[in-house]
């Protein structure tokens, strides 16, 4: 039984909003007769497109803040709603530069798995020792995806699924006997300025690198047209192997801020991140064909969408089952409304 | 004569650009009307609202009295319109027989279960009716080449006697023995009085074969003229609206060649493709390379740009460099402009810029890093130069004609300040106007003592502008001519089959 009233959502409430939506759906769907296309043109333009996210997060915060009578901006709810964004939002900045390419990664939950593992274990010897390894064991994860993906011309998706199971079986296989605790002391770092601090300056260092150096213009290139890439000159195959490794690293510096706040590692770490950081990007605008019309900014309109979403479903004391469900309806919405149709083609 | 179809005051517009501008022509049964104009003139738009492709922006068609209101192909496949495209229209992973009869299955449906012996049966019937008794119809179409492909998407387009048959660029994919069967198959439509729509950018072929021929203009009706009463200079006047200067191809004979050799291709072989090629590139010289579309004169110059996939023998510079790959090619300052632009020339999902900035990203950097300023600046530099018709340097390579994408192309390698230029096919579908501008463009660089190498199939083009002319066949080089003025299409013919 669901307990506390306060938390449950009011049935006026509910039905209130289920009336203004289908207003909003009713003037969105009215055509003039006179302009019939100018609505149209603008819905499918890419300044709408570039729009949608920051508007998906007003919305999304707007509702949630309606629905929970303002709780999801008290100040403790804020921090507590940080400390879930930092270290997908690293995740999310790798698993962009793969996106981009036009490829998809699928193992950063077991990634981060073995990765928080690794870095337990070494935390006991030293701790630069130990973020050293995370990084190491995460970019090893991210070559074998690159190796088998440019050396045996597999699509990202086929080999990403098999070595998540692989990985997932390797992070099952270590914690079978007991969870793997992580020494007192890397727990003790555990700080909101670390967090934020690390994170800023993963994304500060990667819109850099994607705004302003060869390689960033490289993945872009190789996502909007890789024959035509290759014939300019770029190097294809080793942009594609060293966005993996570098994604993969991320993943383990990533799961590094992980240990520092759970503490000991479970056969369920990182599970089902792959589909969050997805989900995430996808909200926050970014095409799944990757290419030309990436923006940096999806990595954090997306990654702060989700988790407001997710917190806020939460907050609503809406069922597991429920929760699940609204979040897919309003993935599916959003891949609908920015999915670049011109640039269709089979993820790589 | 009697009016097989109406256009009335047809439009479109896509964003800003108005593609067709209220066109109204009358098409008589029984002849061959040609429709040219340049690229960008809105010819091909208009074909493809007429079959459904697009839709109607504006205006009617009356098709023998009945205005058509069709929402697909095969609603007006049914009404009696098909067109033959200028690209691949046929689909893969399906058999010719599928590819004949797709959207038309249902002669060959049994409560909703095909008949595919039948449709095979059907389908062989109407190729040997053709004359085609080469292709099998049970076979999957990828077993075709792309010549094959055609001859089965002109079958595909014509088997149920369309009123109208539109015929959209789709002799530049042909030989001349495909050629010849299209040009039967138009001749026994207008028998029959029924129409042809024709769309040729080659004003020779389209004198000879049509009866009729409309001019367009940036999307605006010009004139509709007998063929027999103009020539081809005529038809450049009215498609370009300003006198098209007689300096189309160069006018110098007798020049030397530069002794001094820029690039030496040595015993290079590509399984399959070239066997044992070897020559010499001087400096300052368009060497051309002609011969027919499978003589391997395609992979020879992937291979001089290092794109081949497996290659034996050599490509070195002057001062001794090995060409293997394409970002050793370019950095010696080799550019390549291929046959197959929009895969593997530019990046259609990106803008202008980015397509121009791509291979001289390096030498734009300082101290690895890139200022999106600089990167604006020397994009806008180099398209203006090539007078690409944009509407800025943001905007996608997709949306451009195909004269504009192969400007494009030519920026970014006279932006790089390549030395070598490996020109594919550079005037492949693209119109007088642009035509000109590249030959020019080409003399001016060979002026400057850089060197081409021109890859063509177009035997006027091979002697108007080449130095030296070397005919491949089957993979081998079969002859070789210096630039004269009594060298004939004849001599090169004789060496390529």
């Amino acid at each position: 039984m669901r307990k506390g009233a306060e938390k449950l959502i009011s049935g006026d409430k509910l039905i209130a909003f289920y009336k203004s939506s289908v207003t909003a759906g009713r003037i969105m769907a009215h055509r003039n007769n006179d302009e019939p296309s100018k609505l149209r043109e603008f819905l499918d333009g890419d300044l709408f497109k570039g729009l949608l996210p920051f508007l998906g997060l007003i919305v999304i915060l707007g509702v949630m803040y309606y629905l929970t009578d303002g709780r999801i901006m008290q100040p403790k709810r804020v921090r507590l709603l940080l400390s879930q964004v930092y270290y997908p939002m690293i995740v999310a900045t790798g698993v962009f530069f793969v996106m981009t390419l036009g490829s998809i990664d699928f193992t950063e939950g077991s990634t981060l798995g073995v990765a928080s593992i690794v870095i337990s274990e070494l935390s006991f010897y030293s701790i630069p020792l130990a973020i050293l390894g995370g990084i190491l064991t995460g970019a090893l994860i991210g070559a074998v995806n690159g190796f088998f993906h440019v050396k045996f011309k597999l699509q990202s998706f086929i080999v990403t699924i098999c070595t998540m199971y692989l990985f997932r079986g390797v992070c099952a296989y270590m914690t079978t006997e007991t969870a793997i605790p992580a020494s007192a002391s890397i727990k003790a770092l555990d700080s909101d300025g670390l967090k934020i601090g690390i994170t800023i300056a993963v994304l500060v260092v990667a819109y850099f690198i994607f705004k302003f150096t060869r390689i960033g213009n490289d993945v872009k290139a190789v996502g909007s047209g890789e024959t035509a890439a290759r014939f300019s000159g770029v190097r294809t195959d080793k942009v594609k192997f060293l966005t993996f490794v570098a994604a993969g690293a991320l993943t383990g510096l990533a799961a590094f801020v992980n240990v520092i706040k759970v503490g000991s590692i479970t056969a369920t770490a990182g599970n089902q991140l792959e589909t969050q950081i997805l989900i995430s990007l996808v909200l926050g605008g970014l095409p799944i064909t990757g290419g030309a019309k990436v923006r940096f900014s999806n990595i954090v309109v997306g990654t702060l969408m989700y988790t407001v979403l997710n917190n806020g479903l939460v907050m609503l004391g809406l069922e597991a089952a429920t929760q699940q469900l609204i979040k897919g309806i309003v993935f599916l919405i959003f891949v609908a409304l920015t999915i670049d149709r011109k640039a269709l083609k089979v993820i790589k | 004569m009697s009016v097989l179809l109406r256009a009335e005051h047809i439009d479109k517009r896509f964003g800003i650009t108005h593609a067709v501008n209220d066109v109204s022509i009358d098409i008589n049964a029984g002849e061959v009307r040609a429709l040219i104009g340049e690229n960008g003139s809105g010819k091909s738009t208009f074909c493809q609202m007429l079959c459904g492709i697009y839709t109607i922006g504006g205006g009617t068609f009356t098709l023998d009295g009945q205005v058509m209101n069709v929402r697909n192909q095969v609603e007006a496949n049914r009404l009696g319109v098909s067109i033959i495209v200028q690209e691949m229209g046929t689909l893969s992973g399906l058999t010719v027989a599928e590819n004949i009869f797709l959207g038309h299955e249902d002669p060959f449906m049994h409560y909703g279960i095909k008949d595919t012996r039948a449709m095979i049966r059907e389908g062989q019937r109407l190729l040997d009716e053709y004359g085609f008794n080469n292709i099998r119809a049970g076979a999957m179409i990828d077993s075709y080449n792309f010549e094959d492909r055609k001859l089965v998407e002109i079958v595909k387009a014509t088997y149920m006697k369309p009123k109208i048959l539109i015929v959209d660029e789709t002799t530049t994919a042909l030989s001349q023995n495909g050629r010849l069967e299209l040009y039967k198959i138009m001749d026994s439509v207008r028998a029959d009085g029924r129409s042809v729509i024709f769309i040729s950018h080659d004003l020779r072929e389209i004198l000879e074969r049509s009866d009729t021929i409309t001019i367009l203009r940036d999307g605006e009706y010009i004139d509709t003229v007998n063929s027999k009463d103009v020539d081809e200079d005529g038809l450049k006047r009215l498609m370009v609206g300003r006198e098209i200067g007689s300096a189309y191809y160069r006018t110098d004979y007798g020049t030397e060649i530069s002794p001094e050799v820029v690039l030496s291709v040595r015993d290079v072989t590509v399984p399959g493709q070239i066997e044992d090629v070897s020559f010499d590139l001087h400096r300052g010289e368009i060497l051309g390379f002609g011969g027919l579309s499978e003589c391997g004169m395609h992979e020879a110059g992937k291979a001089v740009f290092g794109a081949s996939l497996e290659r034996y023998g050599s490509v070195t510079l002057a001062d001794g460099t090995a060409i293997n790959d394409i970002p050793t090619a370019i950095k010696h300052s080799i550019a390549y402009a291929s046959k197959d632009r929009d895969n593997e020339s530019i990046i259609l999902n990106e803008s202008i810029r980015n397509n121009i900035i791509l291979p001289s990203i390096d030498d734009l950097a300082e101290h690895h890093i890139l200022s999106g300023g600089k990167l604006n600046r020397f994009a806008q530099e180099y398209a203006e130069k090539m007078q690409t018709k944009m509407q800025g340097i943001h905007q996608f390579v997709s949306d451009l004609s195909g004269g504009n994408k192969q400007k494009v192309v030519l920026a970014r390698w006279i932006g790089k300040g390549s030395d070598i230029l490996v020109l594919d096919s550079p005037t492949r579908g693209i119109d007088v106007k642009v035509k000109q501008a590249i030959y020019a463009l080409m003399s001016e660089l060979r002026a400057q003592g850089k060197s081409i190498i021109m890859i063509s199939e177009e035997i006027p083009e091979l002697l108007g502008m080449s130095d030296r002319i070397l005919i491949m066949k089957d993979g081998k080089i079969n002859g070789e001519f210096k630039r004269s003025e009594s060298l004939s299409e004849e001599d090169l013919i004789a060496k390529m089959v």
